[in-house]
Protein backbone atom coordinates (compact mmCIF):
# COMPACT_ATOMS: atom_id res chain seq x y z
CA UNK A 1 0.00 0.00 0.00
CA UNK A 2 1.35 3.45 -1.09
CA UNK A 3 0.56 5.78 2.06
CA UNK A 4 1.81 8.74 0.01
CA UNK A 5 -1.11 8.79 -2.26
CA UNK A 6 -3.24 9.12 0.70
CA UNK A 7 -1.16 12.32 2.19
CA UNK A 8 -1.84 16.16 1.21
CA UNK A 9 2.27 17.35 -0.11
CA UNK A 10 3.26 21.01 1.23
CA UNK A 11 5.01 22.83 -2.07
CA UNK A 12 8.15 21.70 -0.88
CA UNK A 13 7.62 17.64 -1.15
CA UNK A 14 9.46 17.22 -3.85
CA UNK A 15 12.54 18.78 -1.90
CA UNK A 16 12.04 17.20 0.83
CA UNK A 17 12.55 13.52 -1.50
CA UNK A 18 15.41 14.74 -3.27
CA UNK A 19 17.12 15.34 -0.07
CA UNK A 20 16.31 11.61 0.90
CA UNK A 21 14.09 12.90 4.07
CA UNK A 22 12.54 10.21 5.56
CA UNK A 23 8.47 11.13 5.03
CA UNK A 24 5.67 10.48 8.08
CA UNK A 25 2.29 11.29 8.46
CA UNK A 26 2.00 14.80 10.40
CA UNK A 27 -1.67 15.49 10.53
CA UNK A 28 -2.05 14.13 7.11
CA UNK A 29 0.53 15.75 5.39
CA UNK A 30 3.50 13.68 4.17
CA UNK A 31 6.60 15.55 5.97
CA UNK A 32 9.91 15.13 7.15
CA UNK A 33 10.70 13.75 9.94
CA UNK A 34 14.65 14.29 9.39
CA UNK A 35 17.41 14.17 6.38
CA UNK A 36 20.32 12.69 7.89
CA UNK A 37 19.56 12.99 11.65
CA UNK A 38 17.67 14.58 13.63
CA UNK A 39 20.72 15.10 16.31
CA UNK A 40 22.60 16.99 13.36
CA UNK A 41 19.71 19.17 12.45
CA UNK A 42 18.78 20.16 16.04
CA UNK A 43 22.55 20.60 16.57
CA UNK A 44 22.66 23.04 13.53
CA UNK A 45 19.80 25.14 14.81
CA UNK A 46 21.44 25.84 18.03
CA UNK A 47 24.53 26.51 16.08
CA UNK A 48 23.70 28.04 13.04
CA UNK A 49 20.80 28.44 11.54
CA UNK A 50 18.07 25.49 10.35
CA UNK A 51 14.76 25.35 7.87
CA UNK A 52 11.60 24.20 8.40
CA UNK A 53 8.58 23.32 6.41
CA UNK A 54 5.80 24.31 8.76
CA UNK A 55 3.48 24.67 5.74
CA UNK A 56 1.93 21.76 6.76
CA UNK A 57 0.20 24.40 9.63
CA UNK A 58 -2.88 26.56 9.20
CA UNK A 59 -2.97 30.39 8.39
CA UNK A 60 -6.38 32.51 8.76
CA UNK A 61 -7.04 35.80 7.76
CA UNK A 62 -9.65 37.43 10.05
CA UNK A 63 -11.09 40.93 8.95
CA UNK A 64 -13.86 43.11 9.90
CA UNK A 65 -14.37 46.26 12.29
CA UNK A 66 -15.25 43.85 15.04
CA UNK A 67 -12.39 41.80 15.17
CA UNK A 68 -10.80 42.97 18.07
CA UNK A 69 -13.76 42.36 19.98
CA UNK A 70 -14.46 39.17 18.55
CA UNK A 71 -10.85 37.97 19.60
CA UNK A 72 -10.94 39.27 23.08
CA UNK A 73 -14.12 37.37 23.71
CA UNK A 74 -12.48 33.74 21.78
CA UNK A 75 -9.29 34.50 23.38
CA UNK A 76 -7.63 34.31 27.00
CA UNK A 77 -4.67 36.34 26.12
CA UNK A 78 -5.69 40.29 26.20
CA UNK A 79 -5.27 42.51 22.73
CA UNK A 80 -5.22 45.74 24.66
CA UNK A 81 -1.18 44.29 24.77
CA UNK A 82 -0.72 44.19 21.57
CA UNK A 83 -0.53 46.80 18.70
CA UNK A 84 -0.11 47.31 14.86
CA UNK A 85 2.68 45.36 13.62
CA UNK A 86 2.83 43.10 16.24
CA UNK A 87 1.77 39.47 17.26
CA UNK A 88 0.75 37.24 20.18
CA UNK A 89 0.75 33.86 21.52
CA UNK A 90 -2.34 32.87 23.18
CA UNK A 91 -5.01 29.33 23.68
CA UNK A 92 -8.65 29.41 22.78
CA UNK A 93 -10.72 27.92 25.37
CA UNK A 94 -13.48 25.66 26.01
CA UNK A 95 -16.37 26.83 28.79
CA UNK A 96 -14.09 24.03 31.36
CA UNK A 97 -11.21 25.73 30.79
CA UNK A 98 -9.56 23.33 28.65
CA UNK A 99 -8.26 24.22 25.16
CA UNK A 100 -9.27 24.04 21.55
CA UNK A 101 -6.07 24.92 20.04
CA UNK A 102 -2.95 27.30 21.08
CA UNK A 103 -1.36 30.05 18.53
CA UNK A 104 -0.35 33.11 17.52
CA UNK A 105 -2.21 36.12 15.94
CA UNK A 106 -0.49 39.25 14.11
CA UNK A 107 -2.27 42.49 13.68
CA UNK A 108 -1.97 43.86 10.73
CA UNK A 109 -4.49 46.82 11.15
CA UNK A 110 -6.98 46.57 13.83
CA UNK A 111 -9.44 45.27 11.29
CA UNK A 112 -7.36 42.83 9.68
CA UNK A 113 -5.32 40.22 11.78
CA UNK A 114 -3.24 37.15 10.69
CA UNK A 115 -3.44 33.61 12.71
CA UNK A 116 -0.85 30.73 12.50
CA UNK A 117 -2.52 27.50 14.29
CA UNK A 118 -1.53 23.74 14.97
CA UNK A 119 -1.77 21.54 11.74
CA UNK A 120 -4.14 19.01 13.36
CA UNK A 121 -6.82 21.45 14.64
CA UNK A 122 -7.11 23.57 11.22
CA UNK A 123 -10.36 22.50 10.57
CA UNK A 124 -11.87 22.26 14.01
CA UNK A 125 -10.23 26.09 14.43
CA UNK A 126 -12.07 27.35 11.31
CA UNK A 127 -15.42 26.07 12.67
CA UNK A 128 -15.08 26.69 16.62
CA UNK A 129 -14.10 30.50 15.07
CA UNK A 130 -16.93 30.94 12.75
CA UNK A 131 -19.12 29.56 15.40
CA UNK A 132 -18.84 32.15 17.42
CA UNK A 133 -18.97 35.01 15.15
CA UNK A 134 -22.58 34.99 16.02
CA UNK A 135 -23.45 38.69 14.16
CA UNK A 136 -20.46 40.08 14.81
CA UNK A 137 -18.49 42.11 11.72
CA UNK A 138 -15.57 39.12 11.18
CA UNK A 139 -15.54 37.55 8.19
CA UNK A 140 -12.48 34.44 8.47
CA UNK A 141 -10.69 33.46 5.07
CA UNK A 142 -8.40 29.89 5.35
CA UNK A 143 -5.25 30.45 3.56
CA UNK A 144 -3.73 27.52 4.74
CA UNK A 145 -3.32 25.67 1.36
CA UNK A 146 -2.73 29.03 -0.81
CA UNK A 147 0.12 30.09 1.04
CA UNK A 148 3.50 28.12 2.33
CA UNK A 149 5.17 28.37 5.46
CA UNK A 150 9.11 28.08 6.91
CA UNK A 151 10.43 28.73 9.78
CA UNK A 152 14.07 29.71 9.97
CA UNK A 153 15.99 29.45 13.55
CA UNK A 154 19.30 29.60 14.82
CA UNK A 155 21.78 32.07 16.43
CA UNK A 156 23.21 33.22 12.70
CA UNK A 157 19.36 33.47 11.36
CA UNK A 158 19.67 37.48 11.27
CA UNK A 159 23.37 37.44 9.53
CA UNK A 160 22.01 34.74 7.22
CA UNK A 161 18.84 36.75 6.57
CA UNK A 162 19.63 40.02 6.52
CA UNK A 163 21.15 40.18 3.25
CA UNK A 164 18.48 38.52 1.51
CA UNK A 165 15.60 41.54 2.54
CA UNK A 166 15.09 44.82 1.38
CA UNK A 167 14.44 45.59 5.41
CA UNK A 168 16.54 45.92 8.69
CA UNK A 169 15.54 42.76 10.57
CA UNK A 170 17.16 44.56 13.92
CA UNK A 171 14.19 46.83 13.78
CA UNK A 172 12.03 43.79 14.33
CA UNK A 173 11.48 43.32 18.18
CA UNK A 174 10.50 39.58 19.34
CA UNK A 175 6.95 39.01 18.41
CA UNK A 176 6.73 41.82 16.12
CA UNK A 177 6.28 41.55 12.26
CA UNK A 178 6.58 43.17 8.80
CA UNK A 179 6.05 42.54 5.44
CA UNK A 180 8.74 43.01 3.11
CA UNK A 181 10.47 41.49 0.11
CA UNK A 182 12.91 37.97 -0.31
CA UNK A 183 15.12 38.23 -3.09
CA UNK A 184 12.38 40.14 -4.61
CA UNK A 185 9.39 38.38 -3.34
CA UNK A 186 6.64 38.94 -1.02
CA UNK A 187 7.03 37.49 1.88
CA UNK A 188 5.66 37.94 5.72
CA UNK A 189 8.09 37.60 8.02
CA UNK A 190 8.14 37.48 12.17
CA UNK A 191 10.57 37.11 14.79
CA UNK A 192 8.75 34.19 16.28
CA UNK A 193 9.64 30.77 16.68
CA UNK A 194 9.32 27.18 18.68
CA UNK A 195 12.43 26.42 19.12
CA UNK A 196 14.47 28.50 22.16
CA UNK A 197 16.91 30.45 19.59
CA UNK A 198 16.51 33.50 17.51
CA UNK A 199 14.56 33.36 14.36
CA UNK A 200 11.98 33.85 11.92
CA UNK A 201 8.78 32.35 11.23
CA UNK A 202 7.85 33.31 7.40
CA UNK A 203 4.70 33.61 4.88
CA UNK A 204 4.29 33.66 0.95
CA UNK A 205 2.41 32.67 -1.77
CA UNK A 206 3.27 28.76 -3.14
CA UNK A 207 4.16 30.32 -6.22
CA UNK A 208 7.38 31.68 -4.37
CA UNK A 209 8.41 28.39 -2.10
CA UNK A 210 11.00 26.67 -4.29
CA UNK A 211 12.82 29.60 -4.69
CA UNK A 212 12.41 30.81 -1.51
CA UNK A 213 14.09 27.73 -0.20
CA UNK A 214 16.66 27.74 -2.77
CA UNK A 215 17.69 31.72 -1.00
CA UNK A 216 17.80 30.46 2.34
CA UNK A 217 19.79 27.24 1.13
CA UNK A 218 22.65 29.26 -0.31
CA UNK A 219 22.73 31.79 2.48
CA UNK A 220 24.09 29.11 4.93
CA UNK A 221 20.92 27.58 6.63
CA UNK A 222 20.28 23.68 6.52
CA UNK A 223 17.01 21.72 6.62
CA UNK A 224 15.76 20.28 9.76
CA UNK A 225 12.85 17.94 10.10
CA UNK A 226 10.05 17.74 12.27
CA UNK A 227 12.13 15.30 14.69
CA UNK A 228 14.44 18.10 15.38
CA UNK A 229 11.60 20.32 16.03
CA UNK A 230 10.53 18.24 18.32
CA UNK A 231 13.32 17.84 20.59
CA UNK A 232 14.45 21.67 19.91
CA UNK A 233 11.10 23.02 21.51
CA UNK A 234 10.82 20.13 24.08
CA UNK A 235 14.53 21.61 25.23
CA UNK A 236 12.62 25.15 25.19
CA UNK A 237 10.17 23.52 27.29
CA UNK A 238 7.13 25.11 24.45
CA UNK A 239 3.90 23.60 24.99
CA UNK A 240 2.57 21.18 22.16
CA UNK A 241 -0.95 20.44 21.28
CA UNK A 242 -2.12 17.09 22.07
CA UNK A 243 0.60 17.15 24.93
CA UNK A 244 1.09 19.78 27.46
CA UNK A 245 -2.13 20.74 26.55
CA UNK A 246 -5.56 19.47 25.01
CA UNK A 247 -9.39 18.96 25.73
CA UNK A 248 -8.31 17.94 29.27
CA UNK A 249 -6.00 20.26 30.39
CA UNK A 250 -6.31 23.72 30.64
CA UNK A 251 -3.48 26.32 30.51
CA UNK A 252 -3.27 26.93 34.04
CA UNK A 253 -2.13 23.60 34.48
CA UNK A 254 0.31 23.88 31.64
CA UNK A 255 2.14 26.42 33.14
CA UNK A 256 0.60 29.11 31.25
CA UNK A 257 -1.33 30.55 34.02
CA UNK A 258 0.63 33.68 32.21
CA UNK A 259 -1.33 33.93 29.52
CA UNK A 260 -5.00 33.50 31.36
CA UNK A 261 -5.28 37.55 31.87
CA UNK A 262 -8.37 39.49 34.20
CA UNK A 263 -9.73 41.57 30.69
CA UNK A 264 -12.02 43.41 33.28
CA UNK A 265 -15.20 44.14 31.80
CA UNK A 266 -14.39 41.80 29.54
CA UNK A 267 -15.96 38.25 29.16
CA UNK A 268 -14.18 35.17 26.99
CA UNK A 269 -15.02 31.98 26.85
CA UNK A 270 -12.98 29.62 29.87
CA UNK A 271 -13.04 32.90 31.79
CA UNK A 272 -14.23 32.27 35.07
CA UNK A 273 -12.82 28.64 35.28
CA UNK A 274 -9.45 30.23 34.21
CA UNK A 275 -9.34 33.06 36.70
CA UNK A 276 -10.47 30.98 39.53
CA UNK A 277 -7.06 28.28 38.63
CA UNK A 278 -4.66 30.92 38.99
CA UNK A 279 -6.01 32.55 42.46
CA UNK A 280 -7.10 28.73 43.89
CA UNK A 281 -4.29 26.48 41.92
CA UNK A 282 -4.83 23.19 40.46
CA UNK A 283 -4.86 19.75 41.39
CA UNK A 284 -1.93 18.81 38.62
CA UNK A 285 0.33 20.70 37.08
CA UNK A 286 3.38 20.27 34.55
CA UNK A 287 6.60 19.80 35.46
CA UNK A 288 10.32 19.42 33.95
CA UNK A 289 11.69 15.59 34.61
CA UNK A 290 15.00 14.07 34.41
CA UNK A 291 15.99 10.60 34.97
CA UNK A 292 18.63 8.89 37.74
CA UNK A 293 19.03 5.37 36.40
CA UNK A 294 19.68 5.42 32.36
CA UNK A 295 17.28 5.54 30.04
CA UNK A 296 15.45 7.27 28.04
CA UNK A 297 11.74 9.14 29.20
CA UNK A 298 8.90 8.93 26.47
CA UNK A 299 5.22 10.05 26.12
CA UNK A 300 2.82 8.28 27.88
CA UNK A 301 4.94 6.29 30.62
CA UNK A 302 3.46 6.69 34.19
CA UNK A 303 4.57 8.82 36.70
CA UNK A 304 4.75 6.67 40.13
CA UNK A 305 5.92 8.27 43.74
CA UNK A 306 5.59 5.34 46.86
CA UNK A 307 3.79 2.87 44.29
CA UNK A 308 1.08 4.92 43.48
CA UNK A 309 0.83 6.21 39.61
CA UNK A 310 0.94 10.09 40.66
CA UNK A 311 0.62 11.37 36.69
CA UNK A 312 2.55 10.75 33.42
CA UNK A 313 4.84 11.83 31.21
CA UNK A 314 3.11 14.36 28.43
CA UNK A 315 6.78 14.09 26.63
CA UNK A 316 9.96 12.78 26.43
CA UNK A 317 12.66 12.57 24.82
CA UNK A 318 16.24 13.28 24.34
CA UNK A 319 18.08 16.58 24.68
CA UNK A 320 21.66 16.79 22.47
CA UNK A 321 22.48 20.11 24.21
CA UNK A 322 21.98 18.57 27.36
CA UNK A 323 22.88 15.01 26.42
CA UNK A 324 20.14 13.52 28.66
CA UNK A 325 16.83 12.31 28.71
CA UNK A 326 14.15 15.59 29.21
CA UNK A 327 10.97 15.03 29.62
CA UNK A 328 7.23 16.96 31.04
CA UNK A 329 4.85 15.27 32.74
CA UNK A 330 1.28 16.07 34.28
CA UNK A 331 1.38 15.50 37.74
CA UNK A 332 -0.40 16.03 41.30
CA UNK A 333 0.83 19.32 42.60
CA UNK A 334 1.91 18.06 45.83
CA UNK A 335 4.37 16.27 44.39
CA UNK A 336 5.63 19.66 41.82
CA UNK A 337 8.89 20.94 44.29
CA UNK A 338 12.14 20.85 42.19
CA UNK A 339 14.03 17.92 43.74
CA UNK A 340 11.02 15.45 44.36
CA UNK A 341 12.26 12.33 43.87
CA UNK A 342 9.51 10.37 41.45
CA UNK A 343 9.79 6.94 39.50
CA UNK A 344 8.92 6.58 35.80
CA UNK A 345 7.77 3.04 34.51
CA UNK A 346 10.07 2.82 31.28
CA UNK A 347 8.35 -0.59 29.88
CA UNK A 348 8.49 -2.85 32.50
CA UNK A 349 10.77 -1.50 34.99
CA UNK A 350 10.41 1.35 37.43
CA UNK A 351 13.58 4.01 36.56
CA UNK A 352 14.62 6.47 39.19
CA UNK A 353 13.94 10.10 38.44
CA UNK A 354 13.54 13.32 39.93
CA UNK A 355 11.09 16.71 38.98
CA UNK A 356 13.71 19.60 37.94
CA UNK A 357 12.81 22.98 37.18
CA UNK A 358 12.25 23.93 33.59
CA UNK A 359 12.83 25.63 30.65
CA UNK A 360 15.32 23.04 30.32
CA UNK A 361 17.27 25.80 27.32
CA UNK A 362 16.62 28.94 25.98
CA UNK A 363 19.05 31.45 23.76
CA UNK A 364 16.36 34.05 22.48
CA UNK B 1 11.04 9.17 -6.76
CA UNK B 2 12.51 8.07 -3.37
CA UNK B 3 15.91 8.36 -2.94
CA UNK B 4 17.57 5.24 -3.08
CA UNK B 5 19.82 4.48 0.18
CA UNK B 6 23.06 2.22 -0.05
CA UNK B 7 23.15 -0.05 2.76
CA UNK B 8 26.68 -1.85 3.80
CA UNK B 9 26.35 -5.53 4.33
CA UNK B 10 29.84 -7.44 5.16
CA UNK B 11 29.73 -10.84 3.54
CA UNK B 12 31.86 -12.17 5.52
CA UNK B 13 29.32 -12.08 7.89
CA UNK B 14 25.46 -13.70 9.27
CA UNK B 15 22.58 -12.13 9.18
CA UNK B 16 19.08 -12.68 11.15
CA UNK B 17 16.20 -11.70 9.43
CA UNK B 18 15.50 -9.41 12.06
CA UNK B 19 18.42 -7.13 11.07
CA UNK B 20 21.44 -8.77 13.58
CA UNK B 21 24.75 -9.63 12.15
CA UNK B 22 27.01 -12.47 13.48
CA UNK B 23 30.80 -12.30 13.36
CA UNK B 24 31.58 -16.21 14.41
CA UNK B 25 35.38 -16.79 15.92
CA UNK B 26 34.77 -20.65 16.84
CA UNK B 27 32.39 -20.73 19.71
CA UNK B 28 32.62 -16.69 20.25
CA UNK B 29 29.62 -14.69 18.04
CA UNK B 30 29.71 -11.04 18.33
CA UNK B 31 26.76 -9.07 17.58
CA UNK B 32 25.30 -5.86 16.73
CA UNK B 33 22.43 -4.50 13.80
CA UNK B 34 22.69 -3.65 10.55
CA UNK B 35 23.07 -0.57 8.56
CA UNK B 36 19.75 -1.07 7.58
CA UNK B 37 18.27 -1.38 11.14
CA UNK B 38 20.27 1.53 12.26
CA UNK B 39 19.20 4.19 9.45
CA UNK B 40 15.57 2.61 10.35
CA UNK B 41 16.24 3.86 13.77
CA UNK B 42 17.71 6.78 13.67
CA UNK B 43 20.11 8.61 16.07
CA UNK B 44 20.66 5.94 18.60
CA UNK B 45 20.71 7.57 21.92
CA UNK B 46 21.12 4.75 24.16
CA UNK B 47 21.73 0.80 24.50
CA UNK B 48 20.53 -1.59 27.12
CA UNK B 49 22.95 -4.10 27.61
CA UNK B 50 22.45 -7.48 29.01
CA UNK B 51 24.26 -9.28 32.41
CA UNK B 52 27.76 -10.35 31.69
CA UNK B 53 27.28 -14.37 32.38
CA UNK B 54 23.19 -14.35 31.60
CA UNK B 55 22.19 -17.12 29.38
CA UNK B 56 19.98 -17.14 26.93
CA UNK B 57 17.93 -18.76 24.12
CA UNK B 58 18.40 -18.01 20.64
CA UNK B 59 15.71 -16.03 19.75
CA UNK B 60 14.93 -13.79 23.15
CA UNK B 61 15.57 -10.56 23.81
CA UNK B 62 18.79 -9.54 25.08
CA UNK B 63 19.18 -5.55 24.52
CA UNK B 64 17.10 -2.37 24.23
CA UNK B 65 18.27 0.14 21.23
CA UNK B 66 16.73 3.81 21.96
CA UNK B 67 16.75 5.66 19.03
CA UNK B 68 15.60 9.39 19.62
CA UNK B 69 12.00 8.03 18.31
CA UNK B 70 11.79 4.53 18.71
CA UNK B 71 12.92 2.07 20.56
CA UNK B 72 14.53 -1.35 19.05
CA UNK B 73 15.45 -4.59 20.19
CA UNK B 74 18.08 -7.27 20.06
CA UNK B 75 17.49 -10.65 19.34
CA UNK B 76 19.98 -13.15 20.19
CA UNK B 77 20.98 -15.21 16.36
CA UNK B 78 21.99 -18.40 18.82
CA UNK B 79 22.16 -19.94 22.20
CA UNK B 80 24.69 -18.96 24.32
CA UNK B 81 26.16 -16.70 27.56
CA UNK B 82 27.13 -13.17 27.75
CA UNK B 83 30.52 -12.83 27.44
CA UNK B 84 31.37 -9.26 27.14
CA UNK B 85 29.42 -6.42 26.69
CA UNK B 86 30.29 -3.10 24.30
CA UNK B 87 30.45 -0.79 27.87
CA UNK B 88 31.88 2.03 25.16
CA UNK B 89 28.22 2.76 24.15
CA UNK B 90 27.25 4.00 27.20
CA UNK B 91 29.14 7.33 26.41
CA UNK B 92 29.21 7.01 22.64
CA UNK B 93 25.80 4.94 21.52
CA UNK B 94 26.35 6.89 17.81
CA UNK B 95 28.68 4.19 17.61
CA UNK B 96 25.92 2.25 16.41
CA UNK B 97 25.07 4.84 13.61
CA UNK B 98 28.71 5.44 12.39
CA UNK B 99 30.28 2.14 12.91
CA UNK B 100 27.52 -0.68 13.16
CA UNK B 101 30.05 -3.41 11.96
CA UNK B 102 32.70 -2.26 14.53
CA UNK B 103 32.91 0.06 17.14
CA UNK B 104 28.90 -0.04 17.23
CA UNK B 105 29.12 -3.86 18.41
CA UNK B 106 26.59 -4.89 21.08
CA UNK B 107 27.33 -8.26 22.62
CA UNK B 108 29.93 -11.30 22.38
CA UNK B 109 28.16 -14.81 23.46
CA UNK B 110 29.51 -18.05 24.26
CA UNK B 111 27.56 -20.51 21.75
CA UNK B 112 26.02 -23.21 23.61
CA UNK B 113 24.58 -25.07 19.80
CA UNK B 114 26.97 -24.14 17.31
CA UNK B 115 24.34 -26.09 14.87
CA UNK B 116 22.42 -23.34 14.99
CA UNK B 117 24.76 -21.40 12.99
CA UNK B 118 23.39 -23.22 9.60
CA UNK B 119 19.87 -21.36 10.48
CA UNK B 120 22.16 -17.98 9.95
CA UNK B 121 21.33 -16.21 6.56
CA UNK B 122 24.04 -15.07 4.62
CA UNK B 123 24.35 -11.61 2.95
CA UNK B 124 22.67 -12.45 0.03
CA UNK B 125 19.54 -13.88 1.86
CA UNK B 126 19.74 -10.95 3.95
CA UNK B 127 19.97 -8.68 0.93
CA UNK B 128 16.61 -9.94 -0.35
CA UNK B 129 14.83 -9.58 2.82
CA UNK B 130 16.09 -5.96 3.03
CA UNK B 131 14.88 -5.23 -0.71
CA UNK B 132 11.27 -6.93 -0.02
CA UNK B 133 11.61 -4.42 3.09
CA UNK B 134 12.27 -1.01 1.51
CA UNK B 135 9.58 -2.00 -1.62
Amino acid sequence: MDLIIDLKKTPFYDIHLKLGAKMVDFAGFSMPVQYESIIKEHEAVRSKAGIFDVSHMGEFLLEGSDVIDFLQYIMINDLKLLEQSKGQYSCMCYENGTVVDDLVYYEEANDRFRMIVNAGNIEKDFQWLNEHIRGKDVKITNLSSKRSRLAFQGPKSDEYLQPLVDIDLSVINRFYFAHCKLGGMPIFIARTGYTGERGFEISFDNEYAVKIWSELIKAGASPAGLGARDSLRLEATYSLYGHEINDSITPVEAGLFWLVKPKEGVDYIGKNVLLKQKTEGTDRIIVGLNLKDRGIIRDGFKIIKNGNEIGYVTSGGYSPTLKKTIGLGLIKKQFKEEGTEIEIEVRNKLLKGVVVSTPFYRNV
Amino acid sequence: MVNIIEHEFPSELKYLQTHEWVRIQDNIATVGITDFAQHQLGDIVYVELPEIGMAFDKGSNVAEIESVKAVGELIMPLSGKILEVNTDLADNPESVNSSPYGSGWMVKIELSNKNEINELLSVEAYQEIVEAEKA
